[in-house]
């Protein structure tokens, strides 16, 4: 059809001159710049986040792209099938006001975020439209987010997590859900899963796993090798690297701390403070609580975060290799060892938490819950009851992406390091 | 001093890294040439072994499996049972103890060679590439109790059948079931067990029996792992006596992340070893301690097995990559 | 079906399937190529003697090895009621067609027995281990060492001889020899018949009893030696004095002639004589082997067959299968007695108590028992047939199953794919 009128088109301004860009510049400088000694293999991660996030430089990946809401969807059949996935759970304060238009105002800034990313026009990280979202029915809010994002034009797939992880019924019916999503992804994608390219996808995996290990027990040195900034940062590169990419540069840092380890390298005074975060996942650029903890004297030894440990930590065993027992054995990996509040009881977190802080030579802890995060919110109660019998001092800390309250949040923490270093004292 | 502690754990660490599924591979087999066609080389370590070292595989048996005397000594006339035949029953039950005590479970991963052919059979539908079968929960729970009602047959026919209760033809009652009278003489070319004896009508369904419970051995075992160890009553017998045994599975329930490698590894299905985190003896009734767990826990320390207090082989993370690694690059 | 017709379906099932039965048929063939060169020797002497040549019913010819049958030679008359192959063969004493020999012959061997004349037949499958020669009798009372009792008889049917008489004109003799001991014990005749020859078996491994009459008749001496071995095994002994039981020698070599039985190749203490099984008898004198000596073995049922003992003192035999009962009364550990009696003549001159002579007549027997054939009840086909059935069976149930199962959770399964 002709027309007269001229379409006029408006040209956006760079995306490195936007607010995000900005946002996420001001906290890569503060990682890179106000810290010394930074690891000579960060620069992968700096550089990385640095053309991500502040040149909106565009993502490759190959096949089709499969977003993530959460780590229980099992990113080995996604990579199976040929298809790449991407962690779609978001930091930047910028999406997470965006998204409030979603979700009712005191709701979790994470989830908030995801949705704000995923309805604007310049999606940061710049991967391009996912051709199927997976999202696990996690919490209620990501539940109620599935209906939303498949109102913004995309394909959602509900993938079905029980609420209940210790009973066998429910392993049976994740095993269930998690082999209607290789179905599905089947049909996404034309492909068939095969012995030969599930054991290729488990392999990617199992050898980024493996690399995470490592970079997670050099964090049981006392004092520190790597501050905790940069294995989050490192962590959360995985949300969206090429996982070959990203391995061989955690396999280049873990070398340079084992260099560091035979030198005797300190990355912090002997004196300051361990500590251990738990809670809500810090991600990029929303790294405010982990860097104020360093910048006051502390380090951030070990975490317990959905965006770190809890991602990359549990392996998979396989007894026989064949697609059945492998897909029933990825399922028993995404379930049975989650520590994620979402399920009823919460034991296996207090273990896991009370293990770290032993084998981590913690000296206090950090417990983050996003306002409106209820499931942290109301865990908290019962972590801090298992703290408080071992003798554990923990500061709880509510928060959401917003900046504003980062001058309060650094008083607090100076004096709970603070604390942390007089008990240590103390003891002596 | 220094130095050989250092050396202990190299050791230590070179064992933890072993490449168990080869390791139990090669020996079972050993186990299994010694225990089916040990007869040949003059080998005979008597008639209280706790495992199916058949007797009824004449000439190849370096010993014989103690369910066999025991339930011929139970079948003996009562007047005897209750007076000089007593002492014999318990000398032989002692020794079948200090020979149990020794590997405690052990005997059924490793030694067994009922076990060792079920582990072949397993090897053989892997090879074809057909999925194994599990139970449900219920099922699983149904039927872990068999073993004991075996047990308790086991024990009472024979009785019977010395106080005339029962004819001599069902006698020894579980051997003429197990599928181990069968399958072990075949191997050393003694198939004469796989025949149904005519002589008399409790015989003729004994034997029929046997042939039955053999033949769902072999489709069972195909495809469900351990098949038949689930109902040994042998099984049953060693957990009872357990307590005292030398080689022991342990779990330190505190650096466990209730992962469910070890459940998703055990051919017996046991989700004990998975979410039980308080006890320490980690060793169920179903058990067979061939230590796939261990072999399989990515956490360092979590579960062992011990001899006499001595941890032999511990799970470590190290080990895990290795093993699971080696898994994954086979085949490409 | 009847009870019958499945035995014998099971035995022509037993009989196709078993290569056992073809060594049975052609054992006298064996016997006669002889590898040994005792076999060919008592073929030889055989065919001399010019033996009749009986036939097998038709009928009857599936369930019996015909060559056997045809080998042996009635004492009494065939049990035809139990079903017994009706043989001509020629009777020892053929006269006596229409029944069994009525009472005891005063001619007979001695043997020893471990039963009582008119207790029947020998069947006591009850118990394996209670009766027979092989086993031990309970007794002896609680704690006590076994006890054995044998029972001296005379005849030469393992079913109707009677009672021994003592014979005032002969000397009789009886040696008890336990096992590791060289030398026999004297034992005490029973001063009544029926309660039989006892002792006591307090060590384990083969007690041997000989009974050794002489006799003067004319210039003639004859000197007769009943033997019975007994073997005292318990299960859980002491296996070194089992071992040590298996290696000791097994004749007395102040025996005037006795019947050793050979051991089968891989024999075992708890060993027992099965139809079918071909056995070796050793005449031996004074611990030498004796050649010449004309062995008779006699089955339960009265069948005998003769042959000469070659110059190791060997004569073999193939037991053969004559125990034919209704299916329903079949007994598989039914222990039938058998008898074996060597004689020979030697011009030996002497004195026997102030008196010369010039020849000697001496006889052995051995007394025994054997077990139906397992080839007559086992059958393989059956087993086999039910075992691969169920397999079948079993393993297309498990693949419909799977194939099939809609059950929830498991419904998706994934084809194995390289």
């Amino acid at each position: 059809m002709e027309s007269d009128a001229k379409v006029i088109p408006i040209h956006p301004s760079p995306y490195n001159l936007s607010r995000q860009a900005a946002e996420a510049q001001t906290v890569l400088d503060h990682i890179v710049d106000d810290f010394s000694d930074n690891p000579e293999s960060m620069r992968y991660f700096y550089d990385l986040f640095r053309r991500v996030y502040c040149q909106g430089e565009e993502l490759k990946h190959e096949g089709l792209l499969v977003g993530t809401t959460c780590i229980h969807a099992p990113e080995e059949l996604i990579y199976a099938f040929g298809a790449t996935p991407v962690r779609l759970c978001n930091g930047s304060y910028h999406y997470d006001q965006r998204g409030a238009d979603f979700m009712p105002a005191k709701s979790c800034s994470l989830v908030k975020a995801t949705l704000g990313m995923l309805n604007s026009e310049t999606v940061i990280p710049k991967i391009g439209k996912p051709d199927m979202i997976v999202n696990p029915t996690t919490c209620d809010q990501k539940k109620k987010a599935s209906a939303m994002m498949e109102n913004m034009g995309y394909s959602v797939y509900d993938l079905e997590l029980p609420s209940v992880k210790e009973s066998e019924a429910s392993r049976v019916y994740w095993q269930r859900s998690v082999r209607q999503f290789a179905e599905r992804l089947r049909e996404l994608t034309g492909r068939k899963l095969t012995r030969k390219n599930l054991k290729e996808a488990m392999a990617k995996t199992g050898r980024a796993q493996a690399a995470f290990r490592t970079l997670h027990n050099f964090r049981r040195q006392s004092p520190s090798l790597i501050l905790g900034k940069d294995a989050f940062l490192v962590t959360n590169a995985y949300f969206f690297d090429d996982i070959g990419r990203w391995t061989a540069a955690v396999e280049k840092l873990n070398e340079e701390l084992a260099q560091r380890e035979k030198a005797g390298f300190k990355a912090v005074q002997s004196k300051a403070p361990r500590v251990l975060f738990t809670g809500s996942p810090p991600i990029f650029p929303n790294l405010k609580l982990p860097l104020l903890i360093e910048e006051s004297g502390g380090v951030v030894v070990a975490d317990e975060t959905c965006s770190a440990n809890r991602m990359l930590y549990d392996m998979t065993a396989v007894d026989e290799w064949l697609v059945n027992d492998m897909v029933d054995s990825l399922a028993d990996k995404y379930l049975k060892p989650c520590t994620c509040p979402i399920f009823t009881r919460n034991d296996d977190r207090r273990r896991r938490l009370l293990d770290l802080v032993s084998s981590f030579n913690v000296d206090g802890v950090v417990y983050q819950a996003f306002a409106g995060c209820q499931v942290y919110e109301m865990e908290y109660r019962s972590v801090a009851e298992e703290f408080n019998k071992a003798g554990i001092p923990l500061l709880y800390v509510e928060t959401d992406y917003s900046p504003d309250d980062k001058g309060q949040l650094s008083t607090r923490i100076e004096a709970f390091l603070e604390s942390l270093k007089n008990r240590r004292k103390q003891r002596a | 001093m220094k130095a050989s502690n250092t050396r202990l754990q190299a050791v230590r660490d070179a064992v933890n890294r072993v490449d168990l599924k080869n390791f139990r591979f090669w020996f079972q087999i050993v186990a299994f040439v010694l225990f089916v066609y040990g007869g040949y080389f003059a080998i005979d370590l008597g008639s209280r072994l706790p495992f199916f070292s058949c007797g009824y595989n004449d000439e190849g048996r370096a010993g014989i499996c103690y369910l066999l005397p025991l339930q011929h000594q139970l079948s003996q006339p009562w007047p005897r049972l209750f007076s000089l035949a007593s002492i014999a029953i318990l000398t032989g039950f002692l020794t079948f103890t200090l020979w149990f005590i020794v590997l405690n479970k052990g005997w059924c991963g490793y030694i067994c060679p009922l076990g060792t052919i079920q582990d072949w059979i397993t090897a053989l539908r892997r090879r074809i590439g057909i999925r194994y079968s599990t139970y449900s929960e219920s099922q699983f729970e149904q039927l872990t109790k068999v073993k004991y009602l075996l047990l308790a047959l086991m024990i009472l026919i024979p009785l019977g059948v010395g106080g005339g209760l029962f004819s001599h033809d069902v006698s020894p009652p579980f051997c003429l079931i197990c599928p181990a009278r069968m399958v072990l003489p075949a191997f050393t070319g003694d198939v004469s067990q796989f025949t149904i004896d005519f002589s008399s009508k409790t015989a003729m369904v004994m034997t029929a029996l046997g042939i039955a419970v053999t033949a769902l051995f072999l489709v069972g075992s195909f495809v469900r792992k351990r098949f038949f160890c689930f109902f040994c009553p042998m099984s049953a017998l060693h957990y009872l006596l357990s307590k005292p045994a030398l080689l022991k599975l342990k779990k330190d329930g505190n650096k466990c992340t209730r992962c469910g490698d070890c459940y998703r590894v055990c051919d017996m299905g046991i989700k004990e070893i998975a979410d039980d985190v308080t006890t320490v003896n980690i060793m169920t009734d179903d058990c067979t301690m061939c230590l796939k767990c261990v072999s399989s826990c990515p956490e360092n320390g979590t579960l062992k097995a011990t001899f006499a207090g001595i941890p032999i082989f511990e799970s470590t993370e190290e080990g895990f990559i290795k093993r699971m690694g080696k898994g994954l690059q086979h085949g490409k | 079906m009847s009870k019958l017709n499945l035995c014998v379906v099971a035995m022509l099932a037993t009989l196709s399937m078993n290569g056992h039965c073809e060594d049975y048929r052609s054992g006298e063939r064996r016997v006669g190529q002889g590898g040994r060169p005792g076999e060919a020797q008592a073929a030889e002497w055989r065919a001399k003697r010019g033996y009749p040549e009986g036939k097998a019913d038709a009928a009857d010819a599936a369930a019996t090895p015909p060559v056997s049958a045809a080998e042996h030679r009635h004492g009494g008359a065939p049990a035809a009621a139990s079903g017994a192959p009706a043989i001509s063969g020629k009777h020892e004493e053929g006269a006596h067609s229409g029944g069994r020999p009525g009472g005891m012959r005063s001619g007979g061997a001695v043997w020893l027995s471990d039963s009582p004349p008119m207790r029947g037949d020998g069947s006591r499958s009850g118990s394996a281990r209670g009766g027979g020669m092989g086993g031990m009798d309970m007794g002896g009372g609680r704690g006590g060492p076994p006890m054995k009792r044998l029972w001296p008889r005379v005849g030469n049917d393992p079913q109707k001889s009677g009672f021994a008489r003592e014979d005032a004109e002969a000397a009789t003799e009886i040696m008890l020899v336990s096992p590791g001991k060289s030398e026999g014990e004297p034992l005490k005749m029973p001063a009544e018949n029926h309660a039989g020859l006892a002792f006591e078996m307090p060590a384990q491994g083969y007690y041997r009893v000989y009974l050794t009459n002489r006799k003067l008749q004319g210039d003639k001496l004859s000197i007769s030696v009943a033997k019975a071995e007994v073997a005292n095994f318990g299960h859980g002994g002491d296996e070194e004095e089992q071992a040590r039981a298996m290696l000791a020698p097994r004749f007395l070599e102040s025996a005037p002639i006795e019947i050793v039985r050979e051991r089968q190749p891989g024999e075992k203490q708890f060993f027992q004589l099965k139809s079918g099984d071909e056995q070796a008898y050793l005449v031996l004198q004074k611990g030498l082997p004796l050649q010449g000596a004309r062995v008779r073995f006699v089955s339960h049922q009265g069948w005998s067959k003769e042959a000469v003992s070659d110059e190791q003192g060997r004569v073999v035999f193939q037991v053969i299968r004559d125990y034919y009962p209704q299916w329903s009364e079949f007994q598989k550990r039914f222990k039938a007695a058998c008898l074996v009696i060597a004689e020979a003549e030697a011009a030996e001159s002497g004195s026997y108590k102030d008196q010369s002579y010039s020849s000697v007549r001496y006889q052995a027997t051995l007394s025994g028992s054997y077990q139906p054939s397992p080839d007559d009840y086992m059958s393989y086909a059956w087993g086999l047939g039910i075992g691969l059935l169920i397999v079948l069976f079993c393993g297309v149930a498990v693949y419909l199953y799977r194939r099939r199962r809609v059950k929830p959770f498991q419904e998706l399964r994934f084809n194995e794919s390289k």
